[in-house]
């Protein structure tokens, strides 16, 4: 998986892009970082350029919302499509992160 | 992380040359800097002798000796498959290019020059030295690990309903039970069981944690102590799954989670009704109507919030008629997940056709086919634990 922060004057974004699985775990610890350096209160996490999520990647999403709610910062996760869409509503974690399509 | 200075004191070394005053010297300098433990040879024939009667743990090399030179000793020594990784360092007066490169291909690991600096012939010691332990360390190391993987392997399997209860169970309930379970090479989170709840109900539970590895395979274990605090007898499989989610969300931290199925076949009103946590969907096949030529088969709907993921969970109970002949196949998402190098992963929308075509193969027992043709297609090891099972009403 790779990701790629954008800085605008609106609501800064974490774009990820490729497969989110199991061995992306050191990953996860970079864009924590970054979510924490990231102002204003809230974060878009782009999901447009994922093609494929596994059970430990959704994981990865519950760590991203909890680092995001224990310093305030709304996260907003969007652009979910086809299979990474599929497996977020089969886990139904709408009903823990806010996600927009 | 800094690695602490390794003591020499306990490494042995052994010195190859023919020139008493070299020999001396060179054990001079290295008796300085710790290492008591030194023997000699004078040329390459003794030092192959000397290797195997002194097991040195690295040998200083001469290069240009009689009987036999330095860089034929070290080559004969790299034929022998116990002195692979044996540290050589040769100490050589030729400092040309070639002959420097000649060290090398002769397999050594090092060299110094002639004349021979003390502090220069120590650190070059020290370093192969250190390498050497942490490599005999990473190997020790790597060797317990699988040691014990296997072992954890082993444990997880023994959770599992083994062959014998199974047949039990199937006969008590006339029932077709087949199942398929292989964990992955690295441990993995799946867990099944079948729980007999009186004469004409049987509960089915399949849960998977997320990722793999130690942490997954722990998981199971907590699961399987869990399992038995919660009775199944009174409750909807949604209340059931409920009081499981928040058992699990105390002891899971963020990020840890499972998908579940949980059903409960009642054989005197035909049907199966379920809850369901993220769970691959579900496969049911019911018996053709009248002029039908195949059994109806489909997916069911398993989304549900994950367990362990939010105290406030909820499920819900769906029901399907299940009569004589109709049949449900419950299986992880490895089977849909795990692909190979020409075949891609099967994907949830193929599951249907691929129980379809194993039907065609075997009618009673398709769980055999089935695993034919997703081994046929997957790349090994398995990425993830692998479980699949078959359950059938007999016609």
């Amino acid at each position: 998986m790779e990701f790629k922060t954008i800085r605008t004057d609106a609501v800064p974004e974490i774009r990820l892009s490729g497969r989110m699985e199991f061995t992306d775990h050191d990953r996860l610890v970079e864009i924590v970082t970054e979510l924490h350096e990231m102002p204003g209160s809230r974060v878009v996490l782009d999901l447009a350029g994922l093609e494929f999520i596994d059970s430990a990647g959704l994981g990865m999403l519950l760590i991203l919302q909890e680092e995001a709610e224990t310093r305030n910062t709304k996260l907003i996760v969007r652009g979910a499509a086809g299979d990474v869409r599929r497996s977020i509503e089969l886990a139904r974690l709408s009903e823990i992160i806010t996600f927009e399509h | 992380m800094p690695v602490p200075a390794l003591s020499l004191s306990d490494c042995r070394v052994l010195i190859v040359d023919d020139n008493e005053f070299n020999r001396k010297s060179l054990a001079l300098v290295i008796r300085r800097a710790g290492i008591t433990d030194i023997a000699f040879a004078e040329n390459g024939r003794e030092g192959l002798a000397a290797v195997d009667r002194f097991r040195p743990d690295l040998v200083l090399l001469d290069v240009d000796m009689p009987v036999m030179n330095g860089w034929e000793m070290c080559e004969a020594l790299r034929r022998n498959a116990t002195h692979e990784e044996l540290p050589v360092l040769f100490q050589t007066a030729l400092d040309s290019d070639e002959e420097q490169v000649r060290c090398f291909e002769a397999g050594g690991s090092d060299f110094i020059s002639k004349p021979i600096k003390p502090g220069e012939c120590v650190a070059r010691v020290r370093h192969q030295l250190e390498k050497r332990k942490l490599f005999s360390d990473l190997a020790a190391f790597r060797e317990r690990v699988q040691r014990e993987l296997s072992h954890a392997r082993a444990m997880q399997t023994s959770l599992l309903p083994e062959k014998r209860r199974l047949a039990e169970v199937a006969d008590r309930y006339g029932l077709t039970l087949d199942a398929h379970f292989e964990t992955s090479s690295e441990l993995g989170g799946d867990f099944w069981g079948l729980y007999p709840l009186g004469d004409r109900r049987l509960g089915l539970l399949m849960v998977d944690f997320a990722g793999h590895g130690i942490t997954a395979a722990i998981n199971t274990f907590r699961l399987h102590t869990l399992i038995d605090r919660f009775p199944m007898h009174h409750v909807a499989p949604s209340q059931w799954l409920a009081q499981l989610n928040a058992a699990l969300k105390d002891v899971l931290p963020t990020g840890q989670f499972a998908t579940a199925f949980f059903g409960i076949l009642d054989l005197a009103i035909d049907t199966l009704t379920f809850a369901a946590a993220g769970s691959p969907n579900p496969v049911l096949g019911t018996p053709a109507g009248v002029k039908g030529d195949g059994p109806d088969i489909r997916l069911l709907d398993s989304a549900g919030l994950v367990l362990g993921a939010s105290r406030r969970a909820q499920y819900v109970d769906r029901s399907f008629r299940l009569p004589r002949g109709g049949f449900l196949f419950l299986y992880s998402d490895a089977l849909i997940e795990c692909g190979g190098d020409e075949l891609g992963p099967l994907g949830q929308d193929a599951v249907p056709d691929f129980v379809r075509d194993a039907l065609a193969k075997d009618r009673v027992h398709p769980l055999g086919p089935m695993m034919d043709s997703f081994y046929a297609r997957t790349r090994l090891p398995l990425r993830d634990d692998l479980t699949a099972v078959w359950v059938a009403r007999r016609a």
